[in-house]
């Protein structure tokens, strides 16, 4: 991991400033000036400050930074923020979760809802070697209910922006392989009621009905299904 | 009605602070602070209009309303701020069932209240599980018995502010999954 150098307190102090005070009707403006403040150097830390200082918490305003985003028509921009966003997701997922954090849990759902509003939405694909959504949804039925009670709300959140995709939208098969699995966990008869619920929502949204799916029994069976790249476990090294 | 306000919840600050300070505190607070939204108040209705000019003018993005506003303007402006068009909102005391926009994460008392119920409007949370939130007060030397007769009358207390402020006390994440944690133990 390369170090990312914060700028002097001035600039950071600015850059609050502005992300306090944008909104929809000013965001050009707002654009404008923060290229002004920021200039060149100090793009990586803007990712970072908007990954984790904002779009994490402030679910609330996911389109107006995703907008952002867009008007601001830096590339460096766009690819750091992606790379932050899978970080901070990565981190999340490989930490302990016997203790049931549930300020983390809220993050990742978070992080999930934004990185499919920069990816799905924009018709741009989450590629496995950042985030393997089927492999992680088997890998945590198979580790247990604190596991799932992390990654369906991720998965699901991520999802959702499939219904706003031309690309993504069903039946893209790349979705259709998600939601079967997510059909297949909500068939469990142990499953927790509030996963289920999580799962019959996402339905909706995409206008699939729940019954409609094809389960391909791959939640048990690690013969049929194997996961190659482990994304859970925290002992794991990159 | 005082009963169903809680402080719980709302960690509440003070800043001492020269009248002609005032705007540039507040400035300090929006470079410092990750504000989601916030509210600012004021002690009359032409000190609402005057601040959010300033303000404005500053390149801040605010909304403002007062109890001289019709009720019509006056609901528009409350929906259109609730649904984020504006993150931040300028205001005199019209508020009686508290605060219940849970993007609300920073409310700033630019003017210090007389009466310790009308600082429980402008702060206070309604039902159980307020929503987590920091609270600023700024306070001139002829606030200063003031400040003290509030924090006695609603035995809380309010305390000086901080370099830093820590982000657990204001951010959202923790609040959220809490309401969900309640649903968890009951189904």
């Amino acid at each position: 991991d390369e170090k990312i150098t914060p700028p002097p307190e001035g600039i950071q102090d600015k850059t609050a400033f502005i992300f306090n005070n944008l909104n929809q009707m000013n965001l050009t403006p707002k654009c404008e000036e923060l290229k002004e403040v920021i200039g060149t150097d100090y793009w990586p830390w803007v990712s970072q400050y908007l990954v984790m200082k904002r779009a994490s918490i402030e679910l609330n305003f996911h389109t107006l930074y995703s907008n952002l985003l867009d008007s601001l028509k830096t590339k460096e921009l766009n690819v750091q923020v992606l790379k932050e966003t899978h970080r901070n997701i990565k981190i999340l997922l490989r930490t302990d979760k016997s203790a049931g954090n549930f300020s983390d849990r809220a993050l990742l759902k978070n992080l999930g809802h934004w990185l499919g509003m920069i990816t799905l939405m924009k018709n741009k694909a989450i590629i496995l070697d950042d985030l393997d959504i089927k492999s992680l949804i088997v890998e945590a039925y198979r580790k247990g209910l604190q596991d799932l009670l992390y990654v369906v709300p991720f998965a699901a959140k991520i999802m959702e922006s499939c219904a706003r995709s031309i690309v993504f939208k069903p039946p893209c098969p790349w979705t259709m392989g998600i939601m079967n699995v997510l059909g297949e966990l909500h068939r469990e008869p142990e499953m927790k009621l509030n996963l289920k619920f999580e799962i019959e929502v996402l339905c909706k949204a995409l206008n699939i009905e729940v019954g409609e799916l094809q389960p391909q029994g791959i939640l048990k069976d690690d013969v049929a299904y194997k996961i190659m790249v482990p994304q859970l476990s925290y002992a794991q090294r990159d | 009605l005082m009963d169903e306000l809680t402080l719980k919840g709302v960690t509440q600050y003070y800043a001492f602070v020269q009248e002609r300070q005032k705007v540039h505190c507040l400035n300090t607070l929006f470079s410092k602070l990750e504000i989601n939204q916030s509210i600012i108040f004021c002690n009359s209705t032409q000190r609402v209009e005057l601040l959010a000019k300033k303000i404005t003018e500053l390149g801040y993005a605010c909304y403002y309303i007062h109890a001289r506003m019709n009720q019509a303007d006056r609901n528009r402006v409350f929906h259109d701020f609730r649904k984020g068009h504006c993150r931040n909102l300028v205001c005199s005391d019209l508020f009686t069932r508290g605060i219940d926009i849970q993007a609300v994460n920073v409310v700033i008392n630019f003017d210090f209240p007389k009466m310790s119920e009308t600082y429980l409007h402008r702060i206070g949370r309604s039902g159980r599980f307020g929503h987590l939130g920091i609270a600023i007060n700024l306070i001139t030397y002829d606030d200063r018995f003031t400040l003290q007769k509030i924090e006695n009358e609603l035995g809380t207390e309010i305390k000086p502010i901080p370099k830093e402020i820590d982000k657990a006390l204001y951010v959202a994440s923790y609040q959220q999954e809490g309401a969900h944690e309640e649903e968890e133990h009951n189904g």
